[in-house]
């Protein structure tokens, strides 16, 4: 008797295991990344010989289209840091999204070991290693790569305000509405 | 007239006195929703700044609200190490009435004191831009000193981090004390012209870990810069490791013929550099 219910029995527990592993997955895939609320605009990068590359070409478009702001948040899925400023996003989403409407968000998804050698942006026509991008729009943000990290553009990819690096000076309600509202 | 190794001795003091803040300060600190302090408006006092006005000041009147003296800084800066700010005098600079003194803090530093600039009418027009360390969220101060013994100030708050610890750039050190002048704009005689200065350093705070070793690197920085033209002086600039890694100053003076812009700079291991350009 007790042998014939061992097979039904490492079903169960493979079931079980299957069924935690793909609820943990999903856990892991809504953790990572901007909240819903925000309808984020999610880019994922081109990878070709080891560059990551991220094209804002349409997220511009979209931005001309709409005459909005982009807010591009650029976090990476293994950043402790990125989980923390988006769950600030996702806990304070009621009070936020309205002050989000003249904003369109894009989600840059990127990973730890993507460094500032490895991490391109695609923008105007061109395709910029990180530090050369943040050179050709004065951002000072340049010494090294920090996640995660906000750029403010306009739709002609004019930087609105000097950002700091990481999130950490705007996770409170009032500081990300400064940030929204380019208090400087 | 002052002692030279006078303003030392008070940094000293400044800096041994902090050591007793977080214990004294406790019952005090106040906090808004989400941990901040409450006192982060731009005009508002902190409990360090109390403490240090007593100390550099005594119980001089300091008027924060004549607008004669205004400081400009971000809010948030892009780099901690490096936070721009501006001190734009609303004041003429005239032998009757001028800029004597500057006094550039940063409340919550470990050296707070970042500044203390000794000026002559020769300025023009007592305008200062430079780079400072902010090591946590703080007011930033200016208070100037007025020939008639007048107090005025401004301060902004600045929302940065680990400007003091921020790992160090050593790409060049046999460079080390490169004193460079630059003209923004040709000079015109008569008039204020615009100058920068730079100081190739490290300007060590000695609290930036070497990574390669994991040991703290030693303390090593600016400490006097002595400005002149034509053998006139512009100012004396007492400065410490709260000045960003290769110090820079953008300051005014009134050229009245041609003649040797010229830096003296001394650190704190007693080297002592110098640095010249010709105008006109």
């Amino acid at each position: 008797m007790t042998m014939s219910f061992r097979p039904l029995l490492r079903r169960r527990i493979a079931s079980a295991f299957v069924a935690g592993a793909l609820a943990l997955c999903g856990i892991a895939a809504n953790a990572a990344g901007l909240p819903a609320a925000y309808s984020p605009l999610v880019v994922e990068p081109a990878v070709d010989k080891g560059r990551f590359e991220f094209d804002l070409g349409p997220a511009l478009a979209r931005a001309r289209r709409e005459n909005k702001r982009l807010y591009v948040y650029l976090g990476a899925s293994d950043c402790p840091f990125c989980r923390r400023y988006e769950a600030f996003l996702g806990k304070n989403a009621g009070e936020l999204v309205p002050h989000f409407k003249p904003w369109i968000v894009v989600d840059l998804r990127s990973s730890l070991s993507t460094q500032a050698d490895k991490l391109f942006i695609r923008a105007g026509g061109k395709s910029l290693a990180y530090m050369d991008f943040q050179r050709s729009i004065g951002d000072e943000r340049t010494r090294m790569l920090v996640y995660p990290s906000v750029w403010l553009f306009d739709p002609q990819l004019k930087p609105l305000m000097q950002m700091p690096p990481g999130t950490g000076t705007f996770e409170t309600v009032e500081e990300q509405l400064e940030i929204l509202n380019l208090v400087q | 007239m002052n002692s030279p190794i006078e303003p030392l001795i008070h940094r000293r003091r400044f800096v041994l006195g902090l050591g007793a803040l977080p214990l004294a300060m406790a019952p005090a600190a106040r906090a808004a929703v989400g941990g901040l302090p409450s006192n982060t408006g731009h005009g508002d006092l902190s409990p360090e700044w109390e403490k240090l006005r007593g100390q550099i000041f005594g119980t001089r009147p300091i008027d924060a609200t004549s607008g004669r003296v205004q400081l400009i800084a971000p809010l948030r800066a892009a780099y901690g190490a490096s936070v721009p700010v501006k001190i734009v005098s609303h004041l003429a600079q005239t032998p009757a009435l001028y800029v004597k003194r500057m006094h550039l803090l940063v409340d919550k530093n470990p050296s707070p004191l970042a500044a203390t600039l000794e000026l002559t009418p020769e300025v023009g027009q007592a305008d200062f831009e430079t780079r400072l360390r902010v090591d946590e969220y703080s007011h930033v101060r200016v208070v100037s000193e007025l020939s008639n013994g007048e107090l005025h100030m401004d301060s902004r708050y600045v929302k940065t981090s680990g400007g003091c610890s921020a790992p160090p750039n050593r790409d060049s050190p046999e460079l080390i004390g490169k004193t460079i002048f630059k003209l923004p704009a040709p000079p015109k005689m008569g008039v204020p012209t615009t100058a920068d200065l730079t100081v190739i350093h490290p300007n060590d705070t000695g609290f930036e870990l070497n990574n390669v070793t994991v040991m703290y690197i030693p303390s090593h920085f600016v400490r006097t810069i002595a400005v002149s033209y034509a053998g006139r002086k512009i100012f004396d600039a007492d400065v410490d490791f709260s000045i960003s890694e290769n110090p820079t100053w953008r300051f005014n003076f009134v050229p009245r013929a041609p003649g040797e812009l010229r830096a003296e700079v001394t650190d704190s291991k007693g080297q002592r550099f110098i640095g010249s350009l010709q105008v006109g």
